[in-house]
């Protein structure tokens, strides 16, 4: 019983950081109606960055962090502006297939400047946990990687309600034609949006390189995880994205903790497929225009 | 007109007979190049149908893939069944498996019927990854297959190739293709005019893993071992993508051209596997934005001709 209380509690705690990681697809699929098949790696791209500066000068990783979210907002802005604007309104074919292009771009340079190694990003807090009871304790890592999730979301929250900028992005995705008879340049706004969506992958990425390890081809994983998260929560929608990955986090290691951790994934598929076949627009999603 | 379709006739015999006769007269390296050619081209060719022709992106082929392969594997190994009607059995697999699938997946259109087809092959990956009868991740060995000879591989091979071409080139001028291009323009229009998108739809999904999952066969064959990672890998999809992009998606030539491309680069950069997916990457992001309409369909506006029409004349 114990133990399961423990799956339940670092479950929780899961979720957070996969709402971390899954809210800047969200804000793309909900904002641009863009799905980003390069979210996931862009992600391991600032694991990746934040491990270089944390090597090179010695760091804390969270330290470095502070360095790579304004490169990872540039990055996002350039591909968004020269590269995926261009392909908006195209349907739907051209958009998905340059972002995988992207992706795979992203993977195999990585394998090549960095090797197939698996790496982490090493914090004293690794090793902690903060005890409860004499048996239940809470992962120190786990712990700080839910707090940060929980904070970036709702960050993103009030400055999509408080914010001009925010409420541009907003406008702007609601009807592109008449915000710019307003005055916003819809294809800047998007390009700031997934620089800021790239913030919050920069942000991910410390968290899961402090958690797990990670190596080039990890990013697909994390996006099938976003994807989940936006998918059970709805897309653009921030409380929604809280929740799902809660759910996922939930699933993934209470399957994990009946049938043993080789199926701990093969669980969050499952929940995942059948909020797809239920409620495809999501748990908190309002029913989309056909995409 | 009449002198264009002789010239057609004529151009296309050469290459078939080309094709046919290379192990005759080409070095057992251009032979494998072209094996890999023709079982590119035939898997290519279905994530077109689906993709160019009836808007189902999938990113899930490599479903099929796998089952194809692991069924000649458990086939010839467990129960040493005759190889050949091990992979036509894979291919009723795959035909069984799509058609439990298409009803979630079906219910999914656009995005989430790409990312719904992706995640129910990481599923199979992990699923054949932990169980025991498919030797989990150690994979198999095919051993039967050292009983067939390069030569009779790369005839299947080819024979996919063609077939596949051929085809989705017969399946265009049918009924089924008619509805399809009427569905590709208007799918509100054409259920009005009693068109059945569901119906239209599900019959290229499992045409396409029919074919899709034999070629696997012959395609494991040729490489002898089996592992689920390589098996139920998005890397086939990204692959396949790629061929059809950048030789012109919607059209019956753009495959056979971008496999062909495909499948030099790779010999090319075989050492360096991760610069040619990187330049595979790039070619394909310029492509979708300089041409969106890839080699084949650039030219075709150009010269306002299609060597392989599926209009009727």
């Amino acid at each position: 019983m114990e133990v399961f209380i423990q799956t339940l509690i670092n479950g929780l705690l899961l979720g957070g950081i996969y709402a971390a990681v899954g809210i800047g697809l969200s804000m793309i699929f909900g904002i641009v109606r863009l799905v980003n098949l390069a979210h996931g790696d862009l992600m391991i791209l600032s694991s990746y960055l934040i491990l270089v500066i944390t090597g090179s000068f010695g760091l804390n990783p969270y330290l470095s962090l502070a360095a790579v979210i304004p490169v990872m907002f540039i990055i996002g802005f350039i591909i968004q502006k020269y590269i995926l604007n261009r392909v908006l309104g195209m349907g739907m074919e051209p958009p998905l297939i340059v972002a995988f292009g992207l992706s795979i771009i992203l993977q195999n340079t990585l394998l090549l400047v960095f090797s197939p190694d698996a790496q982490s990003l090493e914090t004293p807090l690794s090793i902690k946990s903060i005890p409860i009871t004499e048996t239940l304790s809470i992962p120190a890592i786990y712990f700080v990687g839910f707090l940060v999730g929980v904070a970036v979301i709702l960050a993103l929250q009030l400055f999509f309600q408080f914010t001009y900028l925010g409420r541009a992005i907003r406008a702007a995705s609601d009807d592109d034609e008449a915000a710019q008879l307003m005055g916003i340049n819809t294809g800047t706004t998007y390009a700031v949006a997934m620089g800021i969506a790239m913030i919050t992958a920069a942000i991910a990425g410390a968290l899961i390189g402090t958690t797990f390890t990670f190596f080039p081809h990890t990013g697909p994983t994390y996006l099938i995880i976003s994807f989940g998260v936006v998918i059970i929560g709805g897309a653009g929608s921030m409380i929604g994205t809280l929740v799902g990955g809660f759910i996922l986090g939930l699933a993934q290691l209470v399957g994990s903790h009946f049938f043993g951790s080789g199926y701990q994934l093969l669980f969050g598929y499952l929940i995942l497929f059948i909020v797809l076949v239920i409620r495809p627009q999501g748990i908190f999603g309002r029913k989309e225009r056909a995409a | 007109m009449k002198s264009h379709q002789g010239w057609r006739l004529v151009l296309i015999a050469i290459l078939v007979g080309a094709l046919l006769s290379l192990p005759l007269w080409a070095s057992r390296y251009v032979v494998l190049i072209f094996l890999l050619f023709g079982l590119h081209l035939a898997m290519a060719q279905m994530w077109n149908l689906l993709a160019g022709y009836t808007g189902l992106i999938s990113l899930g082929q490599q479903i099929f893939i796998g089952l194809g392969g692991y069924s000649l594997a458990v086939l010839t190994v467990y129960y040493q069944l005759p190889i050949w009607l091990s992979i036509l059995i894979g291919g009723g697999v795959c035909v069984l498996f799509a058609v439990i699938i298409s009803f979630p997946i079906f219910r999914m259109s656009g995005v989430y019927f790409a990312i719904g087809s992706w995640i129910v092959a990481e599923s199979l990956m992990i699923w054949f990854s932990n169980w025991d009868y498919a030797k989990k991740g150690m994979g198999f060995f095919i051993k039967a297959a050292y009983g067939v000879s390069l030569n009779q591989i790369y005839y299947s091979a080819i024979l996919m190739g063609i077939g596949s071409v051929v085809l989705v080139f017969l399946l265009l001028r049918s009924k089924l293709g008619l509805s399809l291009m009427a569905m590709r323009d208007d799918e509100g229009a054409s259920e009005g005019i009693g068109i059945n998108a569901y119906r239209s739809k599900l019959a290229c999904f499992l045409i396409a893993a029919f074919v899709t999952g034999i070629t696997s066969g012959i395609l494991y064959l040729n490489q002898v071992f089996i592992q689920p990672y390589n098996a139920f890998g998005i890397e086939w999809t990204v692959r396949l993508c790629f061929i059809v992009i950048i030789g012109g998606i919607g059209t019956i030539e753009g495959p056979i051209i971008g496999a062909l491309i495909f499948v030099l680069l790779q010999q090319f950069f075989a050492e360096y596997a991760s610069i040619s997916l990187i330049l595979l990457g790039v070619v394909s992001v310029l492509v979708m934005l300089a041409m969106p309409k890839g080699i084949i369909g650039t030219v075709q506006d150009k010269l306002a001709f299609e060597f392989l029409s599926p209009r009727r004349s």
